[in-house]
């Protein structure tokens, strides 16, 4: 069953176009996560769906009602901003348990959920605080726990975690997917952390300057982007500007300014084709004793924990990443000359795109 | 260039004690970062390096030479903040002249330097700009050309990529390390962010309430943890409470899990009849035709691997990972589970339980 759908919406704040024409459908029990850098309207986007900014033009609808111009109370979802508010007079279990008195709900049962979700949050044995005696990180948690014991079946989530330190987002990442989960929720989270929107996702919706560029789960926008973008915001790639020199059997043959050969998945475009390629770090393979499509120096090893991070330094071409697993850590010593090799299936074609490639596959 | 060391220092702010008998030694040209969770100290100790803050206790030699007392302005150090700190009313190029101009050279040689820096960092084309013309990578990436301007062989950066983008970060991590190695200047990082700590270090002084927890090269801290904490922390890991069996020959020894499933590790010091913890790393978990029975709970895409997240009878959750291009297992699908003996570290059960060694606040 369709939750929420979203149809044709504009918003234009002077000359810049917040949201360009987007259309999302998201559907009941969904995990959605809107992907993009800063400034790409998220934001913009989650207070139209909740109410609190009017489209310029385009409708909302929950379920098979147009709530365009409904007020945000009457929508029946609750949003979590990145600007917050704790009740400051409330301890807080009382924070928690507020929208469960408001509706109403049976004591033992509302109790019982505060002391759950207090609890998957790491937040049990603060309950009796008040919110300034406690950290950021605590009251954004808290904050969450509100958001999710309110009863509302739809969750609209503003970079919940951001105020987190990295390994507790880690683990609330687990714990609040399998909250929203376990309680049947349809949630919409916005975020600019693609490792994030990966592992919490069902699907992902990559958004720039106002437009919806990619929807697809998590596997379908890192193992097949639509644009160089996407390519290269989800999961970090390697790109290379070449020539297509022929195609055959899914595979063209690629050739870059410097000379060098390599290969990649067929996009369509004929031989003679000015292209940009784009293959992820993490399947870009190095080897001393494999061939490969071209040689380069092993600059710098970075262990980095579960992988490590190969710089590589090609003639004709510069810097190429490659993330290994952290068991070839001994197989490479800085100063080496290695060959650089990956799946031609694993490497994407794209036009070259037409604002220019450096504007394309910038991060923010 | 720097060689910093820090001798039993400690900082009160009225009752509470931030940080307490930190000894640290700091190498030329080494790039350190203080990593731990909000509420550590790692804050404060930064500012106590940099000059910002006085210690309580304790001494600060910057290459032999006692300078507790010199004040933050008659300090060779270089400092950039979490929160973006340019000059707003000045372009990317007067603020990187800036300091060079402090520091009293001619017109042109300040010049000279700012542009030096701000190529180095590749900003060039966007000196013309003002800071709120420009993205947050870009205007941290100003305020470290501002900070090596100035001349100074000590960096401190304090959270300098948290307030950014994740996807930016991680792209700046990497330039930062290259532009100060290139420099050779000696830099102390502080973050919560073992990622990053990871990415940049030579070494990472670990803290937890207001103590060193454990120092190590990223190498070290990840394959050989000494503490509970440091394998949690830095890295994922699966913990599992166990008693040790029997020793063996080699000096490995043999764990019972809670199911009485018995699990070899080769390398321990733990004594038979001890109550233990097991940290397996889920890149070191494997599925095999007999081993630790578990069940499928969730499979996780992670981009260039899967995550299967399972419950084992030990009623242990233990996660590992499968290639992306792996045939993904069913939910509720049962799987046995062997751990790489190598990569098994084992720990002596904290006195407080587990909960408590690895609390993040």
């Amino acid at each position: 069953m369709t939750e929420i759908r979203l149809d044709g919406l504009k918003k234009r704040f002077g000359s810049d176009m917040a949201a360009d024409g987007t259309d999302l459908t998201v559907e009941s029990g969904e995990y959605l996560c809107i992907l993009g850098p800063t400034g790409a309207g998220k934001t913009t986007l989650m207070r139209m769906i909740c109410g609190l900014t009017e489209p310029d033009e385009g409708r909302v609808f929950f379920g098979d009602q147009d709530v365009t111009y409904l007020d945000t109370a009457e929508r029946g979802a609750t949003m979590l901003s990145q600007t917050y508010a704790l009740f400051p007079n409330m301890r807080v279990k009382e924070n928690v348990l507020f929208g469960s008195w408001i509706k109403g709900w049976p004591e033992e049962e509302s109790q019982q959920l505060a002391r759950n979700i207090l609890s998957m949050m790491h937040m049990e044995s603060r309950s009796k605080a008040y919110p300034d005696e406690l950290s950021g990180g605590q009251q954004q948690r808290i904050a969450l726990a509100r958001a999710l014991a309110s009863g509302s079946r739809v969750l609209l989530l503003d970079e919940p975690l951001r105020a987190l330190d990295a390994r507790l987002r880690l683990e609330l990442r687990k714990d609040l997917k399998g909250m929203v989960k376990a309680m049947g929720l349809t949630a919409i989270h916005v975020t600019h952390d693609q490792d994030e929107a990966l592992e919490m996702a069902d699907r992902i919706a990559v958004l720039r300057a106002g437009r919806i560029i990619q929807v697809g789960t998590p596997k379908e926008v890192f193992e097949d982007p639509k644009t160089p973008f996407v390519a290269n915001f989800v999961g970090r790639s390697n790109m290379i500007q070449c020539r297509v020199v022929q195609s055959a059997e899914g595979k063209v043959v690629l050739e870059n300014e410097g000379g060098l050969r390599m290969e990649a998945k067929d996009g369509g475009q004929p031989p003679g084709t000015e292209v940009l390629m784009a293959v992820k770090v993490g399947n870009t393979k190095i080897s001393t004793k494999l061939p490969g499509y071209f040689e380069g120096r092993v600059e710098k090893i970075l262990y980095e924990g579960a992988t490590i991070t190969a710089e590589v330094m090609v003639k004709g071409l510069g810097l190429v990443y490659s993330k290994l697993p952290n068991r070839k850590f001994d197989d490479f010593r800085e100063g080496n000359t290695v060959s650089v090799n990956w799946s031609p299936e694993k490497a994407r074609v794209f036009d070259i795109p037409e604002g220019g490639i450096e504007y394309e596959i910038r991060v923010d | 260039m720097p060689h910093v060391r820090l001798e039993n220092i400690t900082m009160r702010f009225g009752d509470i004690t931030a940080v307490r008998d930190i000894d640290l030694e700091i190498r030329n040209g080494e790039y350190v970062t203080i990593l731990g969770p909000s509420g550590c100290g790692k804050t404060t100790l930064i500012k106590i390096v940099a000059g910002i803050l006085r210690p309580t206790e304790g001494r600060l030699f910057v290459d032999g030479k006692d300078v507790t007392d010199v004040p933050l302005e008659d300090r060779d150090t270089g400092y950039v903040f979490q929160n973006i700190a340019l000059f707003p009313h000045m372009t990317i190029r007067g603020n990187a002249e800036y300091g060079p101009k402090v520091h009293s050279l001619e017109g042109r040689e300040a010049e000279a330097t700012a542009q030096e820096y701000l190529m180095l960092v590749d900003m060039l084309d966007k000196a013309g700009h003002f800071p709120r013309e420009l993205s947050g990578g870009d205007q941290q990436k100003a305020a470290l050309a501002r900070a090596l301007a100035s001349g100074s062989r000590m960096l401190m950066l304090d959270e300098p990529l948290s307030a950014l983008d994740a996807r930016v970060r991680m792209e700046l991590r990497y330039e930062i390390r290259r532009i100060v190695k290139r420099l050779g200047i000696t830099v102390l990082h502080v973050t919560h962010d073992q990622e990053e700590a990871m990415s940049v270090s030579d070494r990472i002084i670990l803290m937890r309430k207001g103590k060193i927890f454990e120092t190590g090269t990223p190498l070290e801290m990840y394959r050989s943890p000494k503490s509970i904490f440091a394998a949690y922390f830095i890295g994922e890991t699966n913990l599992m409470e166990c008693t040790v069996e029997s020793k063996r020959k080699e000096g490995g020894v043999i764990l019972r899990l809670r199911n009485d499933v018995l699990v070899n590790v080769s390398k321990s010091k733990a004594n038979v009849g001890d109550i233990a913890i097991l940290s397996v790393r889920p890149e070191h978990v494997y599925t095999a035709t007999d081993g630790l029975r578990a069940h499928v709970r969730d499979v996780v895409f992670m981009g260039t691997y899967w995550r299967v997240r399972t419950e084992a009878e030990s009623q242990d959750y233990v996660d590992y990972n499968i290639p992306a291009d792996s045939e993904v297992p069913e939910m509720g699908e049962q799987v046995y589970l062997v751990f790489n003996k190598k990569a098994s570290r084992v720990f002596k059960r904290p006195k407080d339980g587990l909960t408590e060694a690895i609390k993040l606040e």
